[in-house]
């Protein structure tokens, strides 16, 4: 797992640069898609409901969007940690995915 | 493997995070500092791939409107050269006047050049190549090559600095309309790049397209750097003040240098 998690963390480090350097450049009225909160909600509804591994890439993700950004250390940590927790539960309490419950 | 959450284990990782998260802050500028160092150099190279991209696209998704733009082009092209002509004659009273009252150029700001290394994701924020080691200090004014006010600096590490945007909602200034010096307001930041005109005299006329520069007045800014233009005035004879909307003239996604004003 800590192979797994070096490696998110490697990724998500790209992908703050990404979205600090590259993204900036395409916003739609206004906003700028963000590829961290994307990728971060993504995974913790495909990963299974019993796995807790998505919420250490919500620590890392966090990480470093608050890194690359103005806030204070712990701002998007916070967030995303939340908003992974929100979406286990959720699907925990009320969905279920047949093929990720093998 | 059984690991769904029990209250201790959440109590446990809840303690942990708030104790890592106070060490981290306690050193926020040496770990952002640290990670900007190595990471400047690829932010560079995104910036460039990200700026041409979007050139590209524009471009693309642009086509439609060229002819009419090329129209309009020309006709402010037109204009301009009416303005220069006008201005080169300017210029050389201007100089006259100077050599009269004896004023050097020396008395213009001290400028330093920094290159836009990184956007905030909040838009509001940039990170810019010039730090403590050149001599970069907080509030300083940046501006861009056409002294066009971007922001001011808000924090500064080693070799990197964070500029607070004029458009962040925490900036404010005193501001006033050009050629107008009574005509005098407060810009205050509603994020997002747009800014807001507050606390203009009711009593003053002021139109749409009035360009608004800055006032020496609150001491954050020098004279007469450009901020924006008016875009929509909001007036009602209830109130002694009237507001207005201004459109920023910095286009931060399309500049790459900035120059911090050292001293003015």
């Amino acid at each position: 797992m800590i192979k797994k998690l070096l490696l998110f963390i490697i990724l998500f480090y790209f992908l703050a640069l990404i979205q600090t350097s590259f993204m900036v450049h395409f916003s739609v009225w206004g906003l700028i898609p963000n590829l961290i909160f994307f990728s971060v909600i993504i995974w913790n509804i495909f990963e299974r409901s019993k796995n807790n591994f998505g919420i250490y890439q919500a620590v890392a993700a966090g990480f470093f969007l608050d890194i690359f950004s103005s806030k204070i250390i712990g701002f998007n940590i916070i967030i995303l940690i939340y908003l992974a927790i929100v979406i286990k539960l959720f699907l925990k309490s009320y969905v279920r995915i047949p093929f990720l419950e093998k | 493997m059984k690991t769904s959450f029990n209250k201790k284990q959440i109590l446990i990782f809840i303690v942990a995070i708030v104790l890592i998260f106070s060490l981290l802050n306690f050193f926020q500028k040496e770990i952002k500092s640290f990670f900007y160092s190595f990471s400047a150099p690829i932010q560079k190279v995104f910036w460039q791939i990200g700026e041409r991209s979007s050139n590209f696209l524009s471009a693309v998704l642009g086509a439609r409107n060229l002819k009419s733009e090329k129209d309009d082009l020309e006709f402010k092209n037109q204009k301009l050269m009416i303005q220069l002509a006008e201005l080169d004659k300017l210029e050389e009273e201007n100089k006259s006047l100077r050599q009269a009252l004896d004023l050097g150029l020396e008395k213009d700001f001290k400028l330093a050049f920094a290159q836009i290394i990184s956007k905030d994701i909040s838009q509001d924020f940039i990170l810019i190549g010039k730090g403590e080691k050149d001599g970069i200090l907080e509030n300083m004014p940046v501006i861009t090559e056409q002294k066009v006010l971007i922001g001011r600096i808000s924090e500064t590490y080693k070799k990197f600095s964070k500029v607070m945007l004029i458009s962040n909602k925490q900036s404010s200034f005193d501001a006033k309309i050009l050629n107008q010096e009574e005509c005098s307001g407060i810009i205050k930041g509603l994020g997002n790049l747009n800014l807001f005109l507050d606390l203009i005299p009711s009593e003053k006329e002021v139109f749409e397209g009035d360009i608004v520069v800055t006032s020496c007045l609150g001491g954050i800014f020098p004279d007469n750097l450009l901020v924006g233009k008016i875009k929509k005035v909001k007036k009602t004879d209830m109130e002694s003040f009237q507001q207005a909307d201004i459109k920023p003239i910095f286009d931060i996604s399309k500049s790459r240098n900035v120059f911090i004003i050292l001293d003015f």
